[in-house]
C-alpha cells in the first residue's frame, strides 16, 4: 500500500512501519482496559439475561404463535443473525476480492475483515443457539441426523455453511498470518509464546510462496462460493423457500441479501478501520485513500440494495397475486422501513457529492455515513423477518396482521453480541498484527 | 395463575432437579450406555467387528430389559427383503378393510417379528434409553448408533430405513416416511363444515386427552361470515397431516417426521431444538410451541407419551418444545381405539371423522360417500390451500373462506369452556430482578 512517505529501513530490516504495525502488541493503555471493562459489563449483562431465558424459556421474549393469536415466532434473533452472517460473509469477500482482484488499496484492511468475519460467524452462531428453545440438544439433535436432514432443510444447510466458512475463514488467516508470525519471532509478546507456536506449527522459511498460492485458491473458492453458499443463496433461501409467506418470497432475494451483506460488511470495516487508526495513530498505514475507497463500495451496494428493493415494492404493489401484494403494501406502510431505506439513501448521496466535490472529504463524516447501512439493515432485516410472517398466505387469523416488539431479553443479545465483538479485537490487537507485514515490507 | 406461582418454576435449567428430569426422561442405564457407546467407537475404529459388538451385548440387554429384540440374534441379520417391502407397501394389493381392525403395520411386521400383534415397546424403549445414556457422552459417535438402533426395527420398516437412511435413534430410528411419498396407509380427517355449529366441544376435549398449557388449542374454530352472508360459519382448523408437509422437510434435525405406519405427521419431544423452524414453514399455522414450563402454565399431561416406536410423540410438548394436533396417535396403535380421537369422539355434531383415506371403507371415506350420496352427487368439497402443494389430508365438506371473509366472534366463546384464546395474555414471563427492584424500592 502506498503511503505518502516511506520510512527508512534500518539494520535489522525492518522498516518504521513494521515498528507502527507492533504499537498496539504492547502493554494495555487505560483505554484499553476501559474498553475491556466496558464490553465485559455488556457481556455479563446480555449472560444474565440469557440465564432468565435458559431458566423460564422462550416466554421472556416477546415471540408467540402465529396460528390463532397474531404472534410472531421469529423475530429479532433471527433479523440479528441474518445481519450478522451479512456482516462476516461480506467480510470475508472483501478480504478475497483484495487478493484476487489485486485491489491494493484495501490490503491494509484485509486481516481486520477477515477477523471481522471470524467474530460476526460467531456471533451468528450464537444467534442460533440464542433463538432455540432447547438449546441443550443443538449438538445430539443437529449432528447425528444432518445426512438426512441436510436433504431438504435449509436451516440444515446454514448450520453447515456456517460451519464450513468459519473453518474458510479460519485457515486463510492461519496462511496469511504464519509469514508474520514467523518474520516477528522475538518481537511478539512472549505472554503468547504458546498460542504462536502452535499457530507456526511445521512452518518451513520457504512456504510463504506456496501459502500464497493456497490463500490465493482459497480466495477464489469464498468469491466463488459467494452467490451460492452465503449471502446470495443459502441464507435468503431460510425464507424464500417456504410456502407460506409471499412477502419472503421471490428471486430478488437472494441478490438482495448479498447487497445487504456487502454494505453492512463494508460499513463495519470502515468503523473498524477508523477506530483502529484513530487509537494507534495509523495514519500513514491506513491513509485517507482507503476510507474514500471503502465509502464509494458502500454506496455501490447501498444503492444496488436500494434499487433491488424498487423492484421488490414496484412488481409487488402493481398487479401482483393478491397475498404477494397484501404483504408488499404492508411493509410500504411501514415507517421504520421508510427509514432504513432513507438512511441508505443517505450513504449513497453522500457519496455522490463526494464524487462531485473530492476537495471537500472528510473521513469523520465518510465514516459516519458508511456506519447508517449497518443499522438500516439490521433494521430491514428484522422487518423482513417480522412482517414475512405477519401476512401469510392464510390471513383469516384473529390478529393477522399481529404485532411485536423485542423484549429487553431480545435486545440485550445485541448488547452482548456487540461486547463480543469488541471484546474479540481487544483480544486481537495485543496478540496478533493486525496489519499484513507484507503492506508495510512492499 | 397467580405471578408467584410462574416465578417459581418446577425444574430450572442447570440445576439438579432439571438434571433428574432429563435423566428421568430417558429411563436409561447409563453404564449400560457408556460401555455400547465404547464398543461402538471401537467398532467405528475397525477395532471390532459389528458382530462381535452385538454379541457382546446381548446378555447385558437381556439382563437389564429382559429381551433383546434386535432381530440381528435371531435372524443372521437378514436385510430387508426389498421386494416383499415394496410389495406389501402397494396399496393395489390391500383389500377393504375395516377400521377397526388392528393396526396395519403390525400385519406387515407380523412375519418378520415372530409374533402377531404387540409391538415390541419394551426393548425398543430399552435400546433407545441405552442408547440415548451413551450419546450423552459420545455424541461423536451418533452414526454409530444410528445404525445400532435402527437395527432393533422390525425389518418390515426397512423401507424406512432405506428412505431416510438407516434413521436414528429416535425419531428417524425407522418407522419414518419421507414427505411427499404416498404410504399404504394414509389417515386423515372428513370435517363437515355443513354439520359444525362452532361449539368448542372437539377444542375442550383435546385439551383435556392432551393436558394442553393454558391458551394452547391444537384444533382452533374460526368463526368468520362472507359478505353475503347473515349467519357465521366456522372453519375447524387443526394439523393438515399433509403428505408433503413443509413442516418435516424444513427440520433440522429430523424431530418433525411423518409416520410411516399411518403418515401421521408428528414431533419426536426427545429431539425438537425448538428452532421453530416448522411452526413459520406451516402455511396452516398450526403448531403451537411451548414457550415456558407446561407445569406452571397449566399443562397437566401425564402420561408417557411414546408410541410403539418408542417415540415420545403425544400430550403436551414439553419446554422449548414444538407442539401441534397429533391425530391422537397412541390411539391408531392401539386395536381397540384405531380410527377415533379425542374431538372427534366429543362432536356432537358428528362432524369430524378419523380413519385411513386410503380405505375406501374407513370411516372418513364412508361418511363422505353417504354424504355425496344424499347431495346427490353434488356435494362441494376442498382441502385447505390445496394450491400451495402440501398435500393436506383434511378433507372439509362445505365451501373454503372467500378472500372477503371476516372473523367474527362465534355462538360460543373459549372463555365459556375455560379455554384461553388468546394465548398472548398469558404469555407473560417473570418479573426480571430489575424491574422488581425498581417497583419495591
Ligand atoms: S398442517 Fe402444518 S404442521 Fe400439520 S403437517 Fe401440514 S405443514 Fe405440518
Ligand atoms: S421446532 Fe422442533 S420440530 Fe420444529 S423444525 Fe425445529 S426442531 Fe423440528
Amino acid at each position: 500500500m502506498a503511503t505518502t512517505q516511506r520510512p527508512s529501513v534500518d539494520e535489522t530490516g525492518d522498516s518504521a512501519l513494521t515498528a507502527t504495525i507492533l504499537r498496539p502488541l504492547g502493554r494495555p493503555s487505560w483505554r484499553w482496559m476501559a474498553t475491556l471493562a466496558a464490553a465485559a459489563v455488556g457481556l455479563a449483562w446480555f449472560a444474565q439475561a440469557w440465564v432468565f431465558q435458559l431458566r423460564y424459556g422462550l416466554i421472556v421474549t416477546n415471540l408467540a404463535d402465529w396460528g390463532y393469536v397474531g404472534g410472531i415466532p421469529w423475530g429479532f434473533y433471527v433479523g440479528s443473525f441474518i445481519w450478522w452472517v451479512g456482516i462476516a460473509h461480506g467480510g470475508i469477500i472483501v478480504s478475497a476480492a483484495v487478493r484476487l482482484f489485486g485491489m491494493d488499496t484495501f490490503a491494509p484492511v484485509a486481516r481486520i475483515a477477515e477477523l471481522l468475519t471470524l467474530a460476526g460467524l460467531a456471533n451468528a452462531g450464537l444467534y442460533i443457539v440464542i433463538h432455540l428453545g432447547r438449546p441443550d440438544r443443538v449438538v445430539s439433535s443437529i449432528l447425528p441426523n444432518l445426512p438426512q436432514t441436510i436433504q431438504t432443510s435449509p436451516l440444515a444447510w446454514d448450520v453447515v455453511v456456517i460451519t464450513l466458512y468459519f473453518v474458510l475463514t479460519a485457515t486463510y488467516l492461519t496462511l496469511t498470518l504464519r509469514h508474520d508470525l514467523h518474520r516477528l519471532a522475538g518481537r511478539l509478546p512472549r505472554a503468547f509464546t504458546p498460542l504462536y507456536r502452535l499457530l507456526l506449527a511445521g512452518h518451513r522459511p520457504g512456504e510463504q510462496a506456496k501459502a500464497e498460492r493456497m490463500a490465493w485458491w482459497l480466495a477464489l473458492g469464498l468469491i466463488v462460493l459467494a452467490p451460492f453458499f452465503l449471502h446470495g443463496g443459502v441464507i435468503p433461501w431460510l425464507f424464500a423457500l417456504l410456502p407460506g409467506q409471499p412477502g419472503w418470497f421471490g428471486p430478488v432475494q437472494g441478490p438482495q441479501f448479498l447487497a445487504a451483506a456487502l454494505a453492512s460488511a463494508l460499513g463495519a470495516v470502515t468503523l473498524l478501520a477508523y477506530v483502529l487508526r484513530r487509537v494507534y495513530r495509523w495514519e500513514e498505514l491506513i491513509d485517507d485513500r482507503v476510507f474514500r475507497g471503502l465509502s464509494r463500495w458502500v454506496g455501490l451496494f447501498a444503492l444496488l440494495f436500494l434499487w433491488l428493493q424498487l423492484q421488490k415494492v414496484v412488481t409487488g404493489s402493481a398487479m401482483a397475486p393478491l397475498s404477494i401484494e397484501t404483504a408488499v403494501d404492508a411493509v410500504v406502510a411501514t415507517p421504520l422501513y421508510w427509514v432504513a431505506l432513507a438512511m441508505l439513501a443517505v450513504t449513497v448521496a453522500h457519496v455522490g457529492v463526494q464524487m462531485l466535490a473530492p476537495q471537500r472529504f472528510s473521513v469523520g463524516r465518510t465514516v459516519a455515513v458508511a456506519v447508517l447501512p449497518l443499522v438500516a439493515i439490521l433494521i430491514e432485516k428484522t422487518l423482513f423477518v417480522v412482517e414475512g410472517l405477519m401476512y401469510p398466505v392464510f390471513d383469516l387469523y384473529e390478529g393477522v396482521p399481529g404485532s411485536y416488539t423485542p423484549s429487553w431479553v431480545e435486545l440485550s443479545s445485541l448488547v452482548g453480541a456487540l461486547s463480543i465483538m469488541v471484546l474479540f479485537f481487544l483480544v486481537a490487537v495485543k496478540v496478533v498484527p493486525l496489519i499484513e507485514l507484507k503492506e508495510a515490507e512492499s | 395463575m397467580t405471578s408467584e406461582h410462574r416465578d417459581d418454576p418446577p425444574n430450572l435449567v442447570g440445576s439438579d432437579a432439571w438434571a433428574r428430569e432429563v435423566l428421568a426422561d430417558s429411563e436409561h442405564d447409563t453404564g449400560l450406555g457408556l460401555a455400547v457407546a465404547r464398543d461402538a467407537q471401537r467398532v467405528v475404529a475397525g477395532e471390532m467387528t459389528e458382530e462381535e459388538f452385538r454379541r457382546r451385548h446381548h446378555g447385558a440387554y437381556l439382563e437389564a430389559f429382559g429381551v433383546d429384540a434386535r432381530p440381528s440374534l435371531d435372524d443372521g441379520l437378514a436385510p430387508p427383503d426389498p421386494e416383499r417391502s415394496r410389495a406389501e407397501a402397494s396399496p393395489a394389493d390391500r383389500g377393504p378393510r375395516d377400521i377397526a381392525e388392528p393396526p396395519r403395520p403390525q400385519d406387515t411386521d407380523a412375519g418378520d417379528d415372530g409374533g402377531p400383534g404387540e409391538p415390541a415397546t419394551v426393548p425398543r424403549r430399552a435400546v433407545l434409553g441405552a442408547v440415548g445414556g451413551a450419546a450423552i457422552g459420545a455424541l461423536f459417535f451418533g452414526e454409530m448408533f444410528r445404525r445400532n438402533a435402527s437395527a432393533g426395527e422390525p425389518p418390515a420398516q426397512g423401507d424406512a430405513a432405506s428412505a431416510r437412511g438407516d434413521g436414528t435413534a429416535r425419531a428417524a430410528g425407522g418407522g419414518v416416511a419421507p414427505p411427499g411419498k404416498q404410504l399404504p396407509v394414509q389417515f386423515g380427517m372428513v370435517i363437515d363444515l355443513e354439520r359444525c355449529d362452532g361449539c368448542l366441544d372437539c377444542v375442550q376435549a383435546c385439551s383435556d386427552e392432551n393436558g394442553l398449557s393454558e391458551g394452547v388449542l391444537w384444533p382452533y374454530v374460526l368463526s368468520y361470515q362472507e359478505p353475503q352472508d347473515v349467519d357465521p360459519r366456522f372453519l375447524v382448523r387443526m394439523c393438515q397431516h399433509c403428505t408433503k408437509a413443509p413442516c418435516v422437510m424444513v427440520c433440522p434435525t429430523g424431530a418433525r417426521h411423518r409416520r410411516l405406519a399411518d403418515g401421521l405427521v408428528l414431533t419426536d419431544y426427545d429431539v425438537c431444538i425448538g428452532c421453530r423452524y416448522c411452526q413459520v414453514a406451516c402455511p396452516y399455522g398450526a403448531n403451537v410451541f411451548q414457550w415456558s414450563h407446561p407445569a406452571v402454565y397449566g399443562g397437566s399431561f401425564q402420561g408417557d407419551g411414546r408410541d410403539s416406536r418408542g417415540v415420545k410423540v403425544a400430550g403436551d410438548p414439553p419446554m422449548g418444545v414444538m407442539g401441534k394436533c397429533t391425530f391422537c396417535p397412541i390411539r391408531q396403535e392401539d386395536p381397540e381405539r384405531r380410527g377415533t380421537a379425542s374431538c372427534v369422539d366429543a362432536c356432537a355434531m358428528g362432524a369430524l371423522h378419523i380413519g385411513d383415506l386410503n380405505d375406501p371403507e374407513s370411516a372418513p371415506n364412508r361418511y363422505l360417500a353417504q354424504r355425496r350420496e344424499e347431495a346427490g352427487g353434488n356435494l362441494p368439497t376442498f382441502r385447505l390451500l390445496e394450491g400451495l402443494g402440501t398435500e393436506p389430508n383434511i378433507i372439509y365438506i362445505g365451501q373454503p373462506p372467500s378472500a372477503q371473509a371476516e372473523l367474527i366472534d362465534g355462538p360460543f366463546d373459549y372463555e365459556d369452556w375455560d379455554l384461553t384464546e388468546d394465548r398472548r395474555a398469558v404469555l407473560e414471563g417473570p418479573e426480571p430482578w430489575f424491574r422488581r427492584l425498581a417497583r419495591e424500592g
